[in-house]
């Protein structure tokens, strides 16, 4: 079995590579033309494949003897419109090769901001409501892109009768992404922590790339939408304590009840901000939602359909992220 | 009137906020390669109907107005296509790649008695335009001189300068600084008005994959001087430009509110640089805030642009005059050609 994985070489590409040749499947890398390989320490059977999903004409070739398309690269940085030409038209132009080509079979890497905190009650699991239009487009550039991603993937899965699995991880963390957005609003050193007892829905990259890894190969995951977090999660208050202790990052923690720290929100947006086009995200009501609302996430879904648990506990995980450096590549 | 756009990407954004605030224009379709942004796009500004064909929007929208806000080397074939399709076109900067190229356009435009206009919009910014009244009124004196200089960090990984993906700009004479020489030349033509003869210096500072990272020109205008420049590595970020008048001088950063003149003064002469100081120091203080103010609400920098669109619609509606003229748009492009490197590196 052969996958193509586009965004190899990013923080979640990197480990997913890992996962599929622990498997025994073989790997064609897909990373932009100057991306530096060398500190990954992929083994010679790693095939590396050139391109910029939004320029290059030689896509159709990436697919050549490949069984599996796992497609996770997407452009996390710039503006609103470099991030929706990266992520959505790059999906676009992949999707377009895809279909030019033999491979059926696809996993998608989404994430939790397709999910409408807004609307969500308690728990947030694959039924929950997504975004819808035109509201969509009043979130962040991520939100959108990767919600659009999502939708351009299922056109093409239903035009093209493809086995489509998307799978959508939340606050993924490992080493060098210790720090998540849930965990509140930093202020220098010190912390804001909103709802410290929340707990976030998180995964670990290595246990979150086992996932990508077993949903390639497993035929149960066909045409199923799953959620890819390790558990119900740390509380924030717990997880930034470690974060702060295993980091060596001295500061102060506040702690705010989330219910005082969203009216303080809304109260500002409805009396100051309104009308404002250009606001820190943490000012808008519904993004505000979208970090740090107490909700509870589980993972029964993946568990029931992939008989999953996590390889690595809180404490591996601990001490993945912040202990000495594994070797770079393989299990 | 019923306007349609080509090429949803980032500018596009500024020409569809304002055409929907602007009484009498209709949007009515959008048009890009990629389905998925010129859905999305339809969808977020409310536009009845996308393409990916542009043809196919001409013929089965028939527009009045065409904005082509697409990357600079596609603009010729899209306006000329608007002009056999009866629209009038509205085409961001650089119109062409080439002098030939937009004297065709130009051409074109009159035998289908249609309306060429280059997005100046920073001619239409509140400086520009208040300092342009005070020269009207008499009062700043006929211009000696203008500068403008525009200093913007273009050699990050993610403009430009991106090593993975060639930006179409840098296909221009030039390079990425082509894309910023409309906005000296209309600044310069609006001010000395038409070129009569120009030096430039073209330079390289640092390694990237632009030819040039620095730009430096002498233009002869009609009426006055211009120092024109482009510097991708002085910092921070700004767009100045200072206007030299024969009874005062005015002071702009046009990324910002700022604005500033110096000129005569009711008190003795050696207390008038006194009084000017704090005048300035007043005035300085105010755009500060005013700058402040305007990054959370409005279009910020592109003010122009919505100044420029609510001013060309009514002109287009009444046949009345327009705010860019083809002459102006020739004249700008002619100073373009001229500032532009004789050879790359």
């Amino acid at each position: 079995m052969r996958a193509l994985v586009t965004g190899a070489n990013g923080f979640l590409g990197r480990h997913v590579v890992a996962a599929l040749l622990g498997r025994g499947i073989e790997v064609r890398a897909m990373v932009r033309p100057a991306a530096r390989l060398e500190a990954l320490g992929w083994p010679p059977s790693v095939e590396v494949f050139r391109a910029d999903l939004r320029t290059s004409h030689q896509l159709t070739r990436a697919f050549e003897g490949v069984d599996v398309l796992l497609h996770l690269a997407a452009v996390v940085s710039g503006g609103e419109d470099a991030q929706f030409a990266g992520t959505v038209v790059g999906t676009e132009r992949l999707l377009d090769a895809m279909a030019a080509s033999a491979c059926r079979r696809l996993v998608l890497c989404s994430t939790f901001s397709v999910y409408d905190y807004s609307s969500t009650r308690r728990t947030l699991d694959e039924d929950s409501p997504l975004h819808k239009v035109p509201d969509v487009y009043a979130r962040d550039g991520y939100t959108i892109a990767k919600w659009w991603q999502e939708r351009v993937t299922r056109r093409f899965a239903a035009q093209h009768g493809w086995d489509l699995t998307i799978l959508r991880p939340g606050f993924i963390w490992g080493r060098d992404h210790g720090y998540l957005a849930a965990l509140g609003q930093k202020l220098g050193r010190h912390h804001l922590v909103i709802g410290p007892l929340t707990r976030i829905p998180m995964t670990h990259v290595e246990n979150c790339a086992d996932v990508f890894a077993a949903a390639a190969a497993d035929p149960r995951a066909r045409g199923q939408t799953l959620n890819v977090v390790d558990g119900p999660g740390e509380r924030i208050w717990r997880y930034l304590s470690d974060y702060m202790r295993c980091s060596g990052q001295p500061g102060w923690r506040l702690p705010i009840p989330y219910w005082l720290a969203i009216a303080t929100v809304r109260l500002a947006f409805a009396t100051v901000f309104r009308r404002a086009t250009k606001v820190p995200s943490i000012l808008i009501p519904r993004r505000f939602e979208s970090r740090l609302k107490p909700l509870r996430f589980e993972n029964r879904k993946l568990r029931e359909t992939l008989g999953w648990t996590p390889p690595l506990d809180y404490e591996q995980c601990l001490a993945r992220t912040y202990g000495p450096a594994a070797p770079a590549a393989g299990r | 009137m019923k306007a349609a756009l080509i090429g949803a990407g980032q500018i596009a954004r500024q020409h569809l906020a304002c055409l929907k605030t602007l009484p009498g224009v209709e949007l009515a379709a959008v048009c890009d390669l990629s389905p998925a942004t010129a859905e999305a796009v339809a969808e977020r500004y409310g536009v009845p109907a996308w393409f990916t064909s542009h043809l196919a929007m001409l013929e089965k929208v028939r527009p009045d107005v065409v904005h082509v806000t697409t990357p600079p080397t596609s603009h010729f074939r899209l306006a000329m296509d608007s002009f056999d399709a009866g629209a009038h076109v509205i085409v961001e900067k650089p119109a062409t790649s080439t002098f030939d190229e937009l004297q065709a356009l130009a051409q074109r435009a009159q035998e289908a008695g249609r309306h060429l206009i280059e997005d100046h919009n920073y001619v239409f910014n509140r400086a520009p335009q208040e300092i342009l009244r005070r020269i009207k009124s008499g009062e700043f004196g006929a211009v000696t001189h203008v500068e403008v200089l525009i200093c913007l960090d273009i050699l990050g990984p993610n403009g430009f300068a991106d090593p993975n993906s060639p930006h179409p700009a840098l296909t221009l004479a030039g390079g990425a600084i082509a894309d910023f020489l409309p906005h000296l030349a209309s600044l310069a033509h609006l001010f000395v008005g038409s070129y009569r003869a120009a030096q430039t210096v073209w330079t390289k500072r640092k390694p990237s994959p632009l030819p040039f990272d620095e730009f430096r020109g002498l233009v002869e205008g009609e009426r006055g001087t211009a120092a024109l420049g482009f510097s991708a590595s002085s910092q921070p970020d700004a767009f100045w430009l200072r206007v030299y008048g024969e009874r005062m001088q005015a002071a702009a950063n046009l990324f910002e509110t700022r604005l500033t003149f110096d000129g005569p003064r009711n008190v003795p002469k050696p207390l008038r640089p006194f009084f000017s100081g704090l005048e300035e120091g007043k005035t300085i203080r105010r755009a500060a805030l005013t700058t402040l103010l305007r990054k959370f609400k409005g279009p910020g920098a592109y003010e122009g642009l919505w100044e420029l669109l609510a001013r060309t619609y009514p002109a287009l509606a009444d046949g009345a005059a327009l705010p860019v003229t083809a002459n102006d748009v020739l004249e700008v492009n002619r100073m373009v050609e001229a500032l532009k490197p004789r050879e790359q590196p």
